[in-house]
């Protein structure tokens, strides 16, 4: 659920979207959520300033929160 | 009517935009021209250049170009004129309300989103149970919401699009506590003679703040700080300094 919520938004944002690569590591109260993107969009998901990477992670809070559980975003180089 | 949003803070594809303000709409929107072997090949260029569909282009052709008398004596390049196509406001609105209800399908909560047109935005509205889980805490779940819309959207069509996403009247909630806030401040700087910085703010909140006190000759206000949040410093002035607000030295 998390990890969709996640991959949609990545694609939305990127020029490749098929190399959009998300992956869940769920653990007792929280899951690491693992976003890949090819090299060239990777300013795309993070943002200036990192806002468009701190806008997701506090919509992935908000949707984590409703299920009771704890997300982390990471962006992987 | 529609015209596109020029703020400092939209950067998708910033070279569509003039910075200055006050220009038509068919100027504010550039256009590229293309020179390559062929029509073909410049209308590839252009889609790859813009990050744009072929079907999203508005496509001029200048010339058609020749490949010469065996591709190398009088070869003259195709040259193309293309610019985004002007999507109109009520395509913009379904887009918006698609974008943000996808968004909110993973966040479980029973969501309606409405949607409206305004002078210089898209404004949607969502209606849910209340529980505030869509504001968060200083509006940021909120703000997140409306910045991605807005920078997907944009994305989508080619042109930088201002999106306000709302609930329970946040926003307008909002604006007048600012505005009741930027009151206090003025009385407190004109009762002690000192200036007051206030907490971290967006732009928005920062504009409200800014807007209030404008034409008040007994404050003036600055913003301080980098990045999207800022404080605000509102300093007194003494009177006989007032002229010099007014001359905006």
């Amino acid at each position: 659920m998390l990890k969709h919520l996640v991959e949609q938004m990545a694609k939305a944002l990127v020029d490749n979207p098929d190399k959009v690569r998300v992956s869940e590591i769920e653990g007792e109260q929280t899951s690491v959520i693992e976003l890949k993107v090819a090299k060239e969009d990777l300013g795309k998901v993070i943002g200036r300033q990192g806002r468009t990477a701190r806008a997701m992670r506090t919509i992935l809070s908000a949707a984590s929160t409703k299920l009771n559980k704890r997300a982390v975003l990471e962006i992987i180089e | 009517m529609w015209k596109p949003a020029c703020e400092a803070n939209r950067f998708v594809l910033p070279f569509f935009f003039g910075s200055g303000g006050g220009q038509k709409e068919d100027e504010a929107m550039s256009s590229l021209e293309i020179e390559e072997k062929s029509i073909e090949d410049a209308i590839r260029v252009a889609c790859e250049t813009l990050k744009l569909p072929r079907e999203m282009l508005d496509i001029e052709i200048i010339s058609r170009g020749s490949s010469g008398i065996f591709g190398i004596v009088g070869a003259k390049k195709a040259k193309i004129r293309v610019r985004p196509k002007k999507t109109s406001p009520e395509v913009l609105l379904e887009r918006a309300k698609a974008i943000l209800e996808e968004i909110l399908r993973y966040v479980k909560l029973p969501v309606v989103v409405d949607g409206e047109l305004r002078e210089d935005h898209v404004y949607l509205n969502i209606i849910s149970n209340g529980s505030g889980l869509l504001i968060g805490k200083k509006g940021q779940v909120l703000d997140s919401l409306q910045y991605l819309v807005s920078r997907i959207l944009s994305k989508q069509v080619g042109q930088n699009i201002s999106v306000v996403v709302d609930t329970e009247n946040y926003r307008s909630r909002r604006e007048e506590s600012l505005r009741e806030l930027a009151q206090k401040l003025r009385e407190k700087v004109k009762k002690t003679g000192k200036p007051i910085t206030t907490g971290l703010m967006n732009t928005s909140e920062r504009r409200i703040i800014h807007l209030a006190l404008k034409d008040d000759p007994d404050v003036r206000t600055k913003s301080k700080g980098e990045g999207t949040m800022k404080r605000i410093i509102v300093y007194p002035i003494k009177q006989d300094k007032v002229k010099s607000k007014r001359t905006g030295q």
